[in-house]
């Protein structure tokens, strides 16, 4: 055995190099040398920057005697006992509380209903749910709450003249209760997403063997599938809860013309007057800010807990599904309505409208009226073209700087060892805890008086980096269980055949990553492309987003162009959606 | 005690003309343990889960303990919580909100009888100490093991006293130290008890070590049954034969038969064999041979031997496994603690024992079989860890 046998040469003497610089530094120097570590660094610095500063400038803002001003400034809590004393603040805690627990009580009970039609029944015609689904990618919230406005303005709307004809009350939209509908019709789905997937991953011999156990199927339920089912329920009810309470769409168009007040509108009024009452501004946004982290803490910990459902599903696992017998009709029925009220509802409220002249309700008669003009009507009203090409850039380049950060952190964070890896993580989802307004109006106050000499405050830099910080958490989701499935052994193997660190990325990682890093590009265009709730504090003249437009529109009571672009931007953004799922599906990810 | 007659399971759906069970028939007496034993979906699963009443049958009649429990044709069907049955499931299905012992009376106190809570305690807390668990009863069910969970599944499935026992591979999610144990106390329990019982695995070790009766199963039909040792000793069909491991399979022609044995006239020589029925003068079989009964020898007094050269030797602890080609066929043998030292290219005589081999007469699809002997074991063993993956 000449392999073995052979003498291998003695080892060169440790040569001593010279010391130039104290160890220390030396070290430290070394240390960035290793590419992985200037980007851990790198990385971390911008992660760190993007998701603490708005809340923390927020905070800042709501301990200072004055702020924005020329008065020399100090530290106080007069805000606070100020605020807190005011009854008005408490009106508006009891308002905002009663509105999204009532919202997210209603959501999560018929998303998850559904969901268990979906995955657990033998219930025909399942697409139609799935379609439904989607809707909240595909209907931006302002297009939402601006079709269903028109479905129920009290004396105009579509559906309230119909109530009127059949001698029913016509309902008030512009009402607490209204509110409660049009955000619950919004979020639905994604309570139905989020219980899809809880109801899979739960193993149904679970459910069998207690039938084997000769217990009759109404006490399974209640016994078994209700009872490891409730950790996800109560994880879902916190999520849309925080996400009702910090929107902006439905509490401003439904909620002020009928004087209905919630935190997020009660922010945005503030700041529309004048003096403006930052101080007070900052309590009420650190106030949403401590009941939306403290939601999602208690989310994350009780879907923590239902994960020890699903470690015990093994090897044998089977989704099985009830034979529900005559009631799958009961069940079909359940999800037509469903896709009639929060899909096509909506969805051919805008249709019409778009094709006439004003504002009417459907009826015969106004068949004769139909008339794209609207269409046409879009390119020649000043500013609307402009906000459509400023969306398309932000989102875009939004789309590629999340793209670039969350593949690098999701890097770090599943492949290393390095120390802080957990931080970096945890950092880069803090944007998820963040309502979307106290970002907004943080990022705003930090660029105000932020002592550095860059002034993008007026420019869609300001806008970008906003949708960034909303959309890491969003592309990570789709770039860390890709980056997981991708053996460590494959980037070992480009190590011991002599590629560097970046070739190995970019040759090994990069290619095989690409369906996930197109997913996460995607979908953060189509998270920057709808959001509004943090671009309505940022815009200004010229830097309109189109979300700011149709708002404005709207106010300005231009409601056929505002129906005519919201058909447009629904068709552009189901084409992205179709993209999405389709490379999702290809690359069996399954997100949400 | 359980009765099935002509079941039939088709899949929704499925373009393939296939039934997943495709009109069996099969008795399990009071008392025994019959195995369903076959590859991944073979439809063993199926069955079990129809006899359960998890699924419903598209034809066929299935009744226990008398009691007629489904009948498409006569509209007859009894829901799984009506049945007298007790199912331990391949993923333990241990609920994870409960404690073990709540999980034991869970049958108690939801079935149809229920009884009152310190009664239902103290019998599974007796199932409990069956399965050698009564100490961890208050623990919460995810904390145990494996092992454990699997143990408290097997509790429960008896505490309500069943007549029936229905286990779907209930040692394939165990690591393979623990499945001996856990095999060991399952056939332990079912003796004693005596009760009925249905079990489902694709291991051929494991059906033989717990079995009473083995039936055979592929493509959704019972291929074979037999008594354990019966099915090990003498397969009267080829997928059985080579589901059974018996690796080496030699063409040949009877020359003279009588009742039980044959004559067979191979490539290398002659050899008397087991034959079932009297194959005729002249038909082509193929002749089975277990690597055991291949004995090696550098010398051949009896004149017997076939003569090869070694190709490769593996070591496994308490025997060795020799590859030995003779002519164009590549035979496996097996020696036990026989320390014989060949090497690659050994000039070596293959003896085969007399009366063990086995001849099958070649099914009009098995004819011109260009597996090879190794290729074979392959595929079983594959397809063996295929049907571990679970199966349809």
């Amino acid at each position: 055995m000449s392999l073995l046998s052979r003498s291998r040469p003695a080892p060169p003497p440790p040569t001593l190099l010279p010391v130039h610089r104290p160890a220390r530094i030396g070290r430290l120097v070394g240390w960035f040398r290793d590419p992985r570590n200037l980007l851990l660094a790198v990385v971390a610095v911008v992660v760190a920057y993007l998701a603490l500063v708005p809340a923390g400038t927020m905070a800042v803002a709501s301990l200072q005697t004055s702020f924005l001003s020329t008065a020399p400034t100090g530290w106080t809590l007069h805000h606070y006992t100020e605020t807190l004393g005011e009854a008005d603040f408490w009106t508006l805690v009891g308002n905002s509380f009663g509105y999204a627990a009532a919202t997210a009580v209603i959501s999560t009970v018929i998303g998850f209903g559904l969901a268990y039609l979906v995955t657990r029944t033998n219930t025909p015609a399942k697409f139609f749910a799935r379609v439904a689904a989607l809707i909240p990618l595909i209907i931006p919230g302002i297009l939402n709450t601006v079709a269903w406005a028109l479905l129920f303005a009290p004396h105009t709307g579509a559906l309230n003249v119909l109530l009127r004809d059949m001698h029913l009350p016509a309902f008030n939209i512009y009402s607490l209760a209204g509110m409660v509908l049009v955000q619950s019709m919004h979020v639905t789905p994604v309570a139905f997403l989020m219980g899809t997937a809880a109801f899979t991953s739960m193993d149904s011999s679970l459910e069998e063997a207690a039938l084997a156990s000769g217990a009759p199927p109404w006490r399974v339920f209640r016994t078994i599938t209700a009872r490891l089912i409730r950790p996800a329920i109560m994880s879902a009810v916190l999520l849309m809860f925080v996400q009702t309470i910090s929107t902006f769409e439905v509490p401003q168009l439904i909620g002020v013309p009928g004087r209905t007040f919630v935190f997020v509108s009660k922010i945005y009024n503030a700041l529309q007057a004048f003096p403006t009452d930052y101080g007070t501004v900052g309590v009420i946004g650190v106030f949403i800010l401590a009941v939306a982290s403290g939601g999602l803490w208690l989310s994350r910990r009780l879907s923590g807990s239902g994960a020890a459902a699903q470690t015990i599903t093994g090897k044998g696992f089977r989704p099985t599904s009830t034979d529900l017998g005559r009631w799958r009709w009961l069940g079909l029925a359940a999800f037509v309505v469903f896709f009639l009220v929060a899909v096509a509802l909506p969805l051919l409220m805008l249709v019409w409208s778009s094709l006439l002249p004003g504002y009417e309700p459907p009826s015969i008669s106004a068949l004769h009226r139909l008339t794209l003009a609207n269409y046409r009507e879009i390119w020649h009203t000043p500013g609307l073209i402009d906000s459509v090409r400023n969306s398309l850039i932000t989102a875009v380049i939004a789309g590629a700087v999340v793209t670039v950060i969350s593949a690098i952190v999701a890097y770090i964070t599943v492949k290393t060892k390095v120390p802080g890896r957990g931080l970096l993580d945890g950092l880069a989802t803090v944007p998820l805890a963040v309502p979307s307004v106290v970002m907004g109006v943080g990022i705003l106050y930090w660029y105000l008086t932020a002592p550095i000499p860059l002034h993008l405050y007026g420019t869609l830099t300001i806008l970008v980096i906003a949708f960034v910080t909303i959309g890491l958490p969003y592309g990570l989701r789709y770039i860390v269980p890709g980056m997981a499935q991708i053996k460590d052994e494959l980037e070992e193997a480009a190590a011991t055949s002599g590629a560097s660190w970046l070739r190995t990325f970019r040759t090994i990682y990069v290619p095989l990553l690409a369906p996930s890093l197109t997913a996460a590009f995607l979908y953060t265009v189509i998270v920057a492309f709808r959001e509004i709730s943090a671009a309505i504090f940022l815009y200004t003249q010229g830097t309109q987003v189109v979300s700011v437009t149709i708002y404005q529109q709207w106010s300005n009571g231009s409601y056929p162009i505002v129906a005519a672009l919201g058909v447009l931007i629904v068709a552009f953004l189901a084409l992205i959606v179709a993209v999405v799922s389709l490379l999702t599906r290809k690359t069996g990810l399954n997100r949400q | 005690m359980i009765e099935v007659r002509g079941l039939t399971k088709r899949y929704p759906g499925r373009t393939v003309l296939r039934n997943a069970v495709d009109g069996i028939d099969l008795d399990v007496p009071e008392g025994k343990l019959v195995t369903l034993l076959g590859p991944s979906g073979c439809g063993k699963t199926t069955t079990l889960r129809l006899i359960a009443g998890l699924e419903k049958p598209d034809d066929g009649r299935i009744s226990i303990g008398g009691t007629l429990m489904c009948a498409p044709s006569e509209g007859v069907y009894v829901g799984v919580h009506h049945r007298p049955i007790g199912v331990v499931f391949q993923s333990y299905a241990v609920w994870p909100h409960m404690t073990a012992v709540q999980n034991v009376m869970f049958p108690l106190r939801s079935g149809q009888k229920k009884l009152p809570k310190p009664e239902a305690r103290r019998r599974a807390m007796e199932a409990l100490e069956m399965v050698g668990l009564a100490e961890y009863a208050d623990r919460p069910a995810p904390a145990l093991s494996g092992g454990q969970q699997q143990r408290i599944s097997l509790a429960r499935a008896l505490t309500r006293e069943p007549e029936v026992l229905l286990l779907d591979e209930p040692l394939s999610n165990l690591d393979a130290g623990l499945r001996d144990r856990v095999r060991d106390e399952i056939r332990a329990v079912q003796q004693r008890l005596g009760i009925t019982t249905v079990f489902v695995t694709h291991d051929q070790d494991e059906a033989l070590a717990v079995s009473d009766e083995v039936i055979v199963m592929d493509h959704g039909r019972i291929v074979e049954r037999g008594l354990a040792q019966d099915i090990y000793a003498w397969p009267r069909e080829e997928f059985t034969a080579r589901f059974m491991g018996i690796s080496n399979s030699l063409p040949g022609t009877v020359t003279s038969a009588d009742r039980d044995m044959a004559e067979i006239d191979l490539a290398h020589g002659r050899l008397r064999c087991l034959a079932s029925g009297t194959p005729a003068v002249g038909s082509r079989v193929n002749v089975f041979i277990r690597p055991e009964s291949l004995v090696l020898s550098r010398k051949d007094p009896s004149g017997r031997g076939w003569k090869g050269t070694v190709e490769f030797s593996i070591y496994h602890g308490d025997c060795w496994d020799y590859h030995v080609r003779v002519g164009d066929t590549l035979l496996r043998s097996r020696m036990y603690r026989e320390k014989i030292g060949l090497a690659h290219g050994d000039p070596v005589f293959v003896v085969p024992e007399q009366e063990t081999a086995i001849a099958i007469t070649e099914t009009p699809e098995g004819t011109a079989d260009e597996r090879t002997a190794g290729a074979t074991v392959l595929a079983a063993t594959t397809a063996a860890d295929a049907a571990g993956q679970g199966e349809l």
